[in-house]
């Protein structure tokens, strides 16, 4: 069971490499800082149409910086490796998994995180007005995530058939089995009936 | 139909809106001053001791603040589940935590502490246990049954020719642990026109829930408050004050919403436990988040079966008898009655004259098991199914006809006792679905359809018992007119916390508007109340809220009567007032009242109380008595018999014979739950179980490495989760909506067998489309069908488990 | 054995230009580790069974995404969405199976990310491996997945080699059928190489999946005219219709001239360790008519040579049964 390491070479993601077991230390203030392309800590991030000022770590997932250092708890994490879908959030209004994109990465762009979907007046979003009215959510740990990727479906596509909702949906996974009420949630938002 | 106010009528559960706006907070959204965090050292071994814990590579690691070991824990008998063990009984068996000021320290900490584990012999799979000389899951022995006579460890094994024997389809002739049996089996037997006698096999699987389990505690005037992921509220109480070792009034409990839970979340669970621990020992709260992988590991799993099961049939379709032996894979805990429970679910859904069941249930170094909805009555529900149409196939019956023939009905007595039930309706949830499906015009469908694809048509039948007794309702006016309702029963998603004290707004007429829940926190004054599980709470907190809600009208109409004058019983209600019956004019608002009752105190106010109801509720009580018109009361109601909760299916499917996979192309779900208290609820209930079945049937299973004891799928991918493809899009439901005369609003609860009627409707569907083969297994995926269809032997041997 | 799911820490690079990304490539040749979507990294990282001590993000390098056509056909930069990929007009036009395949990974969320780039150099599979076992792949001296009683369902029917792990691409079937060409830079310059050449099996190379060095990066891949807008057929069978990896898959195209086979390439995946041509099958074809005796033969000839393990003999009639409907279709 040992994960022998230093022996290894693999290649991924283009570049081959040998593993190391051990750590090198945090880079700033090393020399690599000045390396062209190495990330400063201190960024600007667009969250809900706010800059937010925000000390990032290099590895820092999108995810965590949301929940541990902005507070912004509505965004889940359901498995933190991108299988789950809980923790969706729109990147110039793309659905991602915040927990497989680097914060680092979203610096010049617009993040939407589930506070960032109700009016400003604080009145809920169609897709989430539609979904209190299905009784979509079922225990809701799930629920930011399917808002999410609904809400980015309906900015393109108002009138999505159930199948082209469903497939838009398809990448959150939700435990409950509420599929089924989240289809007839965008249905309804956008207008259309679920008879 | 009824004429309820509440009842029946749908409504906005008040937690639906947090869900949807990211408010909702869950176990891992809360922060406290100070918090650390800690990270588990989980078994790489499948059974083993611990000998040794080096952490000396971490001692002077800057931001590592503390370690906890088994030894800082209560050591816990075999075979039940530690917070931390030293002796550790499958891959992922909690040993070990750290904690630090940040998650990523903690792991690099754990990362460099060495832990020396002396391996032990293992099994994954109960027959290899019980063949003889075969290894042990726990050195105390293979076998553990727990019952109300006594518990303990056996050591059972068979011989190598029983063992060949039993994975040869005939009757097992090894020793079983328990048995039950009514009627005169052998009679039954002689007594059948047909007999039915198949080996079957249903392979456990991980609950995994969305929300891994996070809890995050610490203590203030010794009072240890846990945020954690509950299913229940009140009754997880009892336990996690056992688990850490204070009395129940010094620990509370925060689980304002869970991410899913299925039965892995029912009473307290060790992890939830260790924090508090963790901050005893450390002087500052903790929080402990667990990877999906440890969620995996240690947030349940369905009990397997490897089973046997002979059944009889009259001529005329009834079933004169059955017979079922099942070995149980219960992990390495111990944990789950679901053999008992498939054997009751057959005595019950199909009603045979005489029955025996026998069960054993055999430890397994695999991930610990538990209730998982309907847990052995789904099981059973699946592999029945196609069992029932081999016999209509024989009996040259209808398939519909057959199960109606042998319906559980308002005359039917049930399980080794030959209890009666409170009442039951299944032939009419089958007609009712029938209709809904058009059963009848499906049939005449040709079975070939556009090559290669077949089609395959199935009716299962679910059923689980879904009521309790004996908790207890507390409301209260104030005496600003508002009706505060508390609930103690937990929020897992099916929003019957807050259905459920609909009912006491049903009995006091009032507008829902002007009703407050109180729910999450057990120190928002929570009576004892139900179990979020086995189907319970709408049965059981309709009772409560209905005693209590009674018990607040009376205390009106006497303070009435003591205002206004003449007996309690002059008086009435019209939900905002309370007036004479002939003298409208003598009437005081529901708001003048309260204030009455805390000026006329004793009873009224909530400063006496019922001698009979529960220590948590008498706590409650205290807090709030004096502070308006308190109703509280034990469900002290009749009641006698099994109360079921009741489901019919019927399923469509085009199975394509090139690639084993098969579509879904129409699925109807029929409740039979007495009255419907929230038809949305319901449905959702309904179409959510459906997903759970059509993922047991053809998706999900435990895979473990028998070399090594490794577990294949940790996370959702290899888990097989259904997803939005996987399931139709649209499904149908429906209710019979026959009043239960066991409960005042007539309603029983209906969450599991939602399920146990999805996954036999599959299975029986897919055998229909085979030409009536029987697999007589879960899950039947993909390549046993590419197998079966292309003459290939299974990859498996008959009857193993725990494998693709 | 500990379980991780934070990222561990690691320096990042986000740089802009090919040059700087070419040097710090070169730089972390050994212990770097290029980011494309980063959809099959972060779990690597988290969990560290694999631990860079550099991420070079080359999102932000203009020249590696877009598509555009050539005098020869098109050109795809690597790091284009599969996404971007399946919306495109121009591979809509000529080469759908490619939009098709695209299509079927993963899940709406790894597709908008993911890269064509990254999805074609993605790591196997095989749950032992990413278990973070010393197996043959990750520079041990055994394979779990090859054993008496393993759980090897979705393991190689072909060209094993120790490791008995299978590609789990699957826009690299559609890209052999297709007979791209992959364009791979580093600091001293470009070479190109076929699509069919750049997976390499365990008997090449046991510890990679693709024929890529050190310090290079793979930034573009080119698709010829040679075709464009033939017939295709693609099918991918998973046990889940999100989120899954192909059981097996297939690709062909087909030129086809007087009711006979004029050319074909057909590849499957899932069942060896790279996208599998059926060069057999293909000269088989050649010049006969699809007729279902045809047809029959050719399911038959594809599925020669497969070597079974304890789970995996159901993927040689799946195999046998994708060819004959995609030479049907």
């Amino acid at each position: 069971m040992n994960v022998n390491l230093t022996r290894r070479r693999f290649i991924k993601a283009v570049i081959a490499s040998s593993a190391v077991a051990s750590q090198t230390g945090c880079q700033l203030g090393s020399k690599d800082l000045h390396a062209k392309g190495s990330v400063e800590r201190l960024i600007s991030l667009d969250i809900n149409g706010k800059k937010r000022r925000v000390d990032v770590l290099p590895q820092e997932t999108l995810a965590s910086t949301l929940r541990y250092k902005l507070g912004l708890t509505g965004t889940k994490i359901g498995c933190n490796r991108g299988e789950c879908g809980a923790c969706t959030v729109l990147i110039d209004g793309i659905p991602n998994y915040a927990c497989s994109t680097l914060s680092h990465s979203v610096r010049k762009r617009q993040v939407q995180s589930i506070e960032g979907v109700a009016n400003k007046d604080g009145t809920l979003h169609p897709i989430q007005e539609a979904f209190v009215e299905e009784l979509s959510p079922q225990c809701g740990f799930c629920t930011p995530g399917q808002i999410m990727s609904a809400v980015a479906l309906l900015n393109e596509n108002p009138k999505p058939s159930r199948e082209e909702a469903r497939q838009a949906l398809s990448g959150n996974i939700c435990r409950c089995g509420a599929y089924d009420h989240y289809l007839n949630g965008v249905m309804r938002a956008s207008g259309q009936s679920n008879e | 139909m009824n004429n309820y106010k509440h009842i029946g009528k749908n409504f906005i559960p008040p937690d639906i809106y947090g869900k949807v706006n990211g408010k909702a907070k869950y176990a891992e959204d809360f922060r406290a001053d100070g918090m650390v965090f800690a990270r588990m050292y989980t078994s790489p071994v499948a059974h083993g001791r611990v000998t040794d814990i080096d952490t000396s590579a971490i001692d002077n690691m800057e931001g590592v603040v503390g370690i906890l070991t088994a030894d800082d824990v209560p050591s816990t008998e075999a075979p039940n589940a530690a917070i931390l063990t030293n002796n550790p009984a499958f891959i992922g068996d909690p040993i070990l935590a750290v904690a630090a000021t940040d998650e990523r320290i903690a792991e690099d900490a754990l990362n460099k502490i060495k832990v020396k584990i002396e391996t032990l012999p293992f099994a994954v799979d109960p027959l290899d246990s019980l063949m003889e000389g075969g290894p042990d899951a726990r050195e105390e022995g293979n076998v553990f049954s727990r019952s109300r006579e006594g518990s303990g460890f056996k050591k059972i094994k068979w011989t190598k020719k029983q063992i060949e024997e039993f994975r040869a389809g005939k009757e097992p002739t090894g020793e079983h642990a328990t048995e039950w049996n009514y009627g005169n089996l052998e009679q039954g037997f002689k007594d059948a026109a047909l007999i039915i006698e198949e080996p079957f096999v249903t392979t456990g699987y991980a609950h995994m829930s969305m929300e891994p389990r996070t809890a995050m505690a610490y203590w203030q005037n010794g009072t240890c408050y846990v945020y954690g992921s509950a299913q229940s509220q009140s009754f997880w109480l009892p336990g996690l004050a056992r688990l850490l070792g204070v009395e129940q009034d010094k620990v509370v409990l925060i689980s304002e919403n869970t991410g899913g839970g299925f039965g892995s979340k029912i009473g307290a669970y060790p992890a939830a436990a260790l924090p508090g621990y963790f901050s005893k020992k450390l002087g500052r709260p903790v929080q402990l988040r667990i990877t999906r992988e440890q969620e995996f590991y240690i947030g349940s799993a369905r009990v397997g079966f490897q089973g046997w099961i002979k059944l009889g049939f009259a001529e005329d379709g009834r079933m004169t008898a059955g017979d079922v032996f099942i070995i149980e894979d219960i992990g390495p805990n111990a944990t789950g009655g679901d053999g008992s429970s498939a054997g009751g679910a057959i005595s019950l859904l199909y009603d045979p004259e005489a029955m025996r069941f026998r069960g054993l249930p055999v430890l397994t170094n695999t991930t610990p098991r538990g209730a998982q909805r309907g847990p052995g009555q789904n099981q059973i529900a699946a592999i029945m199914a196609p069992l029932m149409d081999k016999a209509a196939k024989a009996l040259d019956l209808d398939r519909l006809e057959i199960r109606k023939i042998n319906a559980v009905n308002n005359e039917t007595t049930v399980y080794a006792e030959q209890r009666p039930v409170t009442s039951a309706y299944m032939k009419e949830a089958l007609q009712k679905g029938a209709d809904l499906f058009d059963w009848d015009t499906k049939q005449q469908f040709p079975q070939k359809i556009n090559a290669p694809k077949v089609r395959g048509l199935g009716i299962g039948q679910g059923y689980h018992s879904a009521g309790a007794k004996g908790f207890d309702g507390l409301i209260r006016i104030a005496p600003d007119g508002k009706i505060h309702l508390y609930s103690g029963v937990g929020n897992l998603g099916t929003y019957s916390y807050a259905s459920t004290t609909r009912a006491a707004a049903e009995v006091l007429k009032c507008e829902w508007d002007d009703c407050i829940i109180h729910n999450g926190r057990s120190d928002k004054n929570l009576p004892w109340s139900s179990y979020q599980a086995g189907s319970v709470s709408t049965y059981a907190q309709t009772r409560t809220n209905y005693v209590a809600a009674v018990d607040a009208v009376d205390k009106m109409k006497n303070i009435a009567a003591k205002i206004h004058g003449g007996k309690a019983d002059d008086f009435d209600i019209d939900g905002r007032h309370v007036h004479h019956k002939t003298t409208p004019s003598k009437s005081s608002t529901y708001a003048e009242i309260a204030q009455a009752a805390i000026e006329f105190g004793g009873t009224f106010s909530g400063a006496i109380y019922p001698e009979d109801i529960h220590d948590i509720t008498k706590r409650s009580v205290q807090n709030i008595a004096g502070t308006g018109l308190v109703g509280v009361a034990k469900d002290k109601l009749p009641q006698n018999g099994v109360i079921p909760g009741l489901a019919a299916a019927f399923v469509e499917i085009e199975l394509d014979l090139e690639t084993g996979k098969y579509e879904i192309m129409d699925y109807v779900g029929i409740a039979e739950c007495g009255t419907v208290v929230h038809p949305q609820g319901l449905d959702a209930q309904m179409k959510g179980g459906a997903v759970w079945g059509m993922g047991m049937a053809g998706l999900e299973r435990h895979v473990f490495d028998p070399q090594n004891g490794l577990p294949a799928n940790i996370g959702y991918h290899q888990c097989k989760v259904p997803s939005y493809l996987d399931v139709p899009s649209v499904t149908r439901t429906d209710a019979v909506d026959l009043p239960d005369p066991q409960n005042p609003f007539g309603a029983r609860g209906i969450g599991e067998p939602a399920m146990g009627c999805a996954v036999a409707a599959l299975t029986s569907a897919i055998s229909d489309a085979l030409d009536g083969y029987n697999f007589g297994r879960t899950p039947v995926s993909s390549d046993m069908i590419l197998n079966y269809v292309t003459g290939n032997n299974q990859s498996f041997k008959p009857l193993q488990t725990n494998n693709f | 054995m500990p379980s991780y799911d934070v990222m561990p820490e690691v320096q990042l690079y986000q740089p802009t230009e090919v040059d700087d990304a070419l040097n710090l490539a070169e730089k972390f040749r050994q212990q770097g580790w290029l980011l494309g979507g980063g959809q099959d990294t972060y779990g690597w990282l988290k969990d560290r069974a694999k631990n860079p001590t550099a991420l070079i993000d080359l999102n932000d390098i203009e020249a590696f995404k877009g598509i555009k056509a050539t005098s020869t056909g098109i050109e795809i930069g690597a790091l284009t969405t599969l996404r971007d990929i399946i919306r495109n007009p121009l591979i809509n036009d000529h080469f759908e199976i490619l939009a098709k395949a695209a299509g079927r990974v993963a899940s709406p969320q790894i597709r908008n990310v993911g890269t064509l780039g990254g999805n074609l150099i993605q790591d196997t599979r095989c749950w032992y491996y990413r278990r973070g076992l010393a197996c043959y792949r990750a520079g041990g001296n055994l394979c779990y997945a090859d054993s008496p009683e393993a759980m090897n369902r979705e393991h190689a029917l072909f060209n094993a080699s120790r490791c008995v792990a299978v590609s789990p691409s699957d826009t690299a079937t559609a890209l052999v059928a297709l007979n791209a060409t992959m364009v791979i830079k580093n600091i001293d310059g470009d070479r190109e190489m076929s699509a069919e050449d750049f997976f390499v099996g365990p008997d090449t190379h046991i510890t990679q999946m693709t024929a890529l060095e050190p310090g290079e990066i793979l930034t573009g891949i080119k698709l010829s005219n040679e075709w464009s807008n033939a017939r295709y057929y693609f099918e991918k069978i998973a046990d889940r219709d999100v989120w899954d990896f192909a059981l097996v898959s297939i690709a062909l195209v087909i030129k086809e001239e007087a009711n006979t086979v004029k050319d074909s390439r057909m590849v499957c995946g899932g069942v060896a360790c790279t996208p599998y041509r059926l060069n057999k099958v293909e000269q088989y074809l050649k010049g006969n008519p699809l007729s279902e005796k045809i047809i029959t033969n050719a399911a038959k000839i594809a599925s020669q040579g497969a070597e079974t393990l304890n789970y995996n003999h159901f993927k040689i009639p799946l195999m046998e049964n994708l060819v004959k409907r995609a030479l049907r279709s």
